[in-house]
């Protein structure tokens, strides 16, 4: 739409390579004059405004951020009459649980994976230290291997499977025999929605992400959605007010009570989203509301697209079995070495 | 005497017998070989009656529990299936005409005439067709937004209807029409518009059904083209609006089985009403070596 | 006197002839001048776009720069260095471009003649059996119906302890995984989706051409005393020569063009097993935003394609009947 030279005011960003794109290519007003002006505080956003800044200039502003929980079905664990998971699990645990509460009663799988890499092996980052882009890949190695474990003792759906049926995440969790599935926040509204609409009718919860050992409970990793101003505009005074309501103390508050989560953090969000219809009424599904560190899920980089695409194709060859886990992390490391140079 | 004619009523028979064998075998091959082409439309059938969630059940339901009749009609309701219809058709007719006169023009030129260059031209057309359209899609796009076709339905005409593949279809039917009947024609008077247009035709039905049903088939399911050129919701084809049950965050396969099966009627209709073209025999009609 | 009349001939062309040659042109005018706006100009746009660096932006940000965009796509140096190393096929084994190359070709080599003999023997069949049409309308719908639909319909199939594994298993060969989860499989994959959606395309292209083959030529072959593969090797193959130099020239580029069918089916998985050069293209033109580059893998399309179509081209010139 931008090439073809569309006027549209403001634009939402879903990638993070979108940000990076659309500033090249001159798309994207930058939003440091209208910052410093109207003196916007940026810190509601926990540090993650700077994901859309390429060269220390603003571009967009974070409006939602969707970072990952983990879901379960709670009808499931009291028909096996298993406690729930809690907010403060190690994989090790998670594993634990996941393998105990398989076949029993209705439960099939004990989780579900999506296909993606970020459900399998972005974990990794939580820790806040490793990224996705520092060409050093060794830190996936433990989730590959505990994804593969999980696929071996029947506690998950094959990835093979899921990726020949093209399996959506929402059928594979509403068909009500899988117990959890870590996903990003943005699926609370899905399954909200969802359950107006009749497609399921068990209770399910959040808690947070299990966590290694040496990883603080709580942390979480996650994506931003953001919106930028186009710089075709004819209206870039009001669109900025706009946004700057939108994505501030006020319109965050308004997201959060449609059952998105906004990128802005504060405790009257988190009342707001808890008190949604539909919202799980537990304390551990509150708690989750509030992470205690989200880093980004892959951001930005000149060559990003091509480092994805290195992931993305090694990724595939490990879940299927193609090559192991060490090979494939070797595989990563190197080609993403290559791309780099 | 007796015994040749004994033996020659023997090998009649086996030869009789021969023949009933090859022929239920050939019929037995031929329905296989459609049972196998045919399952994934039993499949599609079966999704298409199924919710989202069944669709992909792991041990195949080739009958649905619960038959979802009322999906062919949510599909008119969740996008404007109609309007993407009427677009469709639209642009399906206006090429297919375009194309199929614009072609057989051209095929002739290259099949019948001679002129100077012919054979470098021609390769030039073949050669387009081996670029591969993500090549020079964006050259064309810019070239189509600043002459104002962007998100218009003329847009998909002008880069269909005149395509090299129209030109060269008809060139190798037309060059199996025997070339004495042209010389014939000319001999007579008749100039070479004339020979177009009434010596061609009726030598050539089965090849100009052929062009039809490829071009309006092919126009039918065009994909790309329509997703980059056309935003407005107005103005989207069928195919296009097809992907609109399936998004990152949620999906209808079930929506989609439908949906896609009522867009195959219109081509099946085309497809069937063509095919008497096909068992008319004429003795030297089409294509010839 | 009589040189000079040739001599006057000789130059130029008579008035008959230039009166011929713009007739030829008017019956190409309509077609061509459509054809040379929308596409040629913008095929000989990419040409160009090969020589130059243009990484999204506005047009004024193109440069020249010469030969260096295939320098990059066929990693000049680095397939230089292992081959000095010993390491001979680092460039299919390891380079996007050469494994996207011999994923093609391989695709290419096996689907063409799988699919001209499927569609020639459907052909020959549908010409004379009873419920013709009823058969032709089976095998021409793979073609019609929609590719989501297809991939995500044979993706299905060939899962693991799907139909086809287990009539497979049937046969007693021991076999059951994911075809497209396997680095080699998942290629048979798309072959088997491809033939079984092209056959009927050019099944449709032989009938409409067995039409044409005159009967007395098949009742002079019985009258010698040929039998029926007799016929059709001296007889129909023969005088269908211009329809298999065309299907033949479709079916290879189409194959050298593959993208939809990989991209819903294996997306070019596993890892880059199925990675096409179209899908190659696709992926820096519209992920990485190089078109420059893009353009240049297109280039290496087309010069292969250019070569194999001159050669069948030159052939065709020898049965051709103008």
């Amino acid at each position: 739409m931008l090439s073809g030279g569309d006027t549209s005011d403001i634009f939402m960003v879903k990638e993070n390579l979108d940000v990076m794109k659309w500033a090249q290519q001159g798309f994207a007003k930058p939003l440091t004059d209208y910052i410093a002006n109207s003196g916007f505080d940026m810190s509601g956003f926990v540090g993650m405004e700077p994901n859309y800044a390429v060269d220390d200039v603003q571009y967009a502003l974070p409006f939602r951020s969707d970072f990952w929980v983990l879901f379960y079905n709670k009808t499931l664990f009291d028909e096996a009459g298993i406690a729930y998971p809690t907010n403060d699990m190690t994989w090790e645990q998670y594993e634990a649980l996941a393998n105990e509460i398989t076949g029993k009663s209705s439960c099939k799988y004990g989780a579900h994976n999506h296909t993606w890499l970020s459900a399998v092996a972005n974990f990794a980052v939580c820790d806040g230290v490793n990224t996705l882009l520092d060409g050093e890949y060794s830190d996936l190695q433990y989730f590959y291997e505990l994804a593969l474990r999980m696929e071996a003792s029947g506690a998950i759906r094959p990835y093979t499977e899921v990726k020949a049926a093209n399996l959506h995440y929402s059928g594979a969790f509403q068909t009500g025999d899988t117990a959890m599935m870590p996903m990003g926040y943005w699926y609370v509204a899905t399954l909200i929605n969802n359950r107006k609409e009749g497609l399921y009718d068990f209770d399910w919860g959040t808690t947070a992400l299990p966590h290694k050992d040496d990883v603080p409970a709580g942390s979480s990793f996650g994506n931003l959605t953001g919106v930028m101003i186009n710089k075709a505009s004819q209206n870039k005074d009001l669109a900025w007010e706009y946004i700057s309501w939108l994505c501030g103390p006020e319109g965050s508050q308004v997201t959060a009570a449609t059952g998105n989560r906004p990128a802005w953090v504060s405790s009257e969000v988190a009342d707001v989203l808890a008190s949604v219809e539909g919202f799980p009424a537990d304390e551990n599904s509150k708690a989750a509301l509030i992470p205690t560190q989200v880093s980004i899920e892959i951001g930005t980089h000149e060559k990003l697209a091509e480092i994805q695409t290195v992931l993305n194709e090694e990724h595939t060859m490990i879940m299927t079995g193609e090559i192991d886990v060490a090979e494939g992390i070797e595989e990563m490391n190197e080609r993403v070495a290559e791309v780099l140079e | 005497m007796a015994q040749a004619t004994v033996t020659g009523k023997q090998i009649r028979k086996d030869n009789a017998a021969m023949q009933l064998v090859g022929n239920v075998l050939l019929y037995v091959v031929l329905i296989g070989l459609a049972i196998f082409t045919l399952i994934p439309f039993v499949w599609m059938i079966s999704s298409s009656l199924k919710l989202d969630q069944e669709v992909f059940q792991y041990s195949i339901r080739w009958i649905p529990e619960v038959c979802h009749w009322e999906n062919y009609q949510l599909i008119w309701e969740k996008v404007p299936l109609l309007t993407y219809f009427k677009n469709t058709a639209f642009i399906a007719i206006v090429v297919t005409i375009l194309q199929t006169l614009t072609s057989s023009f051209a095929a002739y030129a290259f099949a019948k005439l001679h002129f100077k260059g012919r054979d470098v031209l021609f390769l030039c057309y073949i050669s387009t067709i081996a670029v591969p359209w993500q090549a020079y899609m964006l050259p064309q796009f810019i070239m189509m937004r600043s002459v104002g076709l962007y998100d218009t339905l003329w847009a998909m005409v002008a880069l269909q209807a005149f395509s090299a593949f129209g030109v060269f279809l008809m060139r190798q039917f037309y060059q199996g029409i025997p070339t004495d009947l042209c010389e014939a024609a000319r001999i007579d008077g008749l100039s070479e518009y004339g020979i177009w247009a009434r010596i061609m035709p009726p030598l050539s039905k089965a090849a100009i059904a052929t062009l039809v049903i490829f071009t309006f088939v092919g126009t039918w399911n065009d994909y790309m083209g329509p997703m980059i050129y056309l935003t407005q919701d107005a103005n989207k084809t069928v195919q296009v609006g097809l992907r609109r049950f399936i998004q990152e965050y949620s999906s209808d396969y079930h929506l989609i089985m439908a949906a896609s099966l009522v867009s195959l009627l219109p081509v099946s209709i085309v497809f069937l009403s063509l095919q008497k073209y096909f068992i008319e025999g004429i003795a030297t009609s089409g294509l010839k070596g | 006197m009589a040189e000079s009349t040739v001599k006057r001939r000789k130059r130029g062309m008579s008035r008959l002839e230039r009166k011929n040659t713009l007739i030829a042109y008017s019956f190409l005018a309509p077609n061509f001048l459509g054809f040379a706006i929308f596409t040629l100009v913008p095929v000989v746009c990419a040409i160009l776009l090969s020589f130059m660096e243009w990484n999204g932006g506005s047009i004024s940000a193109i440069k020249w720069v010469g030969l260096d965009n295939f320098a990059e796509i066929f990693k000049v140096e680095k397939v230089a260095e292992k081959w000095a190393e010993g390491n001979y096929f680092y460039f299919f084994n390891r380079v996007d471009l050469g494994i996207a190359l011999k994923n093609t070709v391989f695709y290419t080599v096996v689907t063409v003649p799988l699919t001209l003999v499927c569609s020639i023997a459907l052909a020959l069949a549908l010409n004379k059996v009873k419920g013709a049409v009823a058969f032709r309308t089976v095998f021409f719908f793979p073609y019609v119906a929609s590719m989501v639909a297809i991939c995500v319909c044979w993706n299905f199939m060939l899962m693991k302890d799907g139909p086809i594994n287990q009539m497979i298993m049937a046969l007693g060969i021991n076999f059951n995984k994911s075809w497209t989860a396997d680095s080699t499989m998942a290629m048979w994959a798309i072959i088997l989706v491809s033939v079984w959606r092209s056959m009927g395309y050019y099944m449709v292209i032989y009938l409409a051409a067995l039409q044409g083959v005159p009967r007395e030529l098949y009742e002079a072959a019985t009258v010698d005393g040929a039998n029926k593969w007799q016929q059709f090797l001296n007889v129909t193959l023969p005088q269908i020569k211009p329809t298999t130099f065309f299907c033949s020239i479709m079916l290879i580029i189409g194959c050298f063009k593959i993208y939809d069918t990989v991209a819903i089916m294996t997306e070019g998985s596993p890892g880059r097993a199925t990675k096409m050069l179209v899908t190659y293209i696709y992926d820096v033109a519209f992920n990485q935003i190089k078109y420059g580059i893009a353009s240049a893998i297109s280039m290496v399309l087309l010069i292969l394609v250019l070569i194999v179509t001159v050669i069948q081209f030159a052939n065709e010139k020898k049965f051709a009947n103008v």
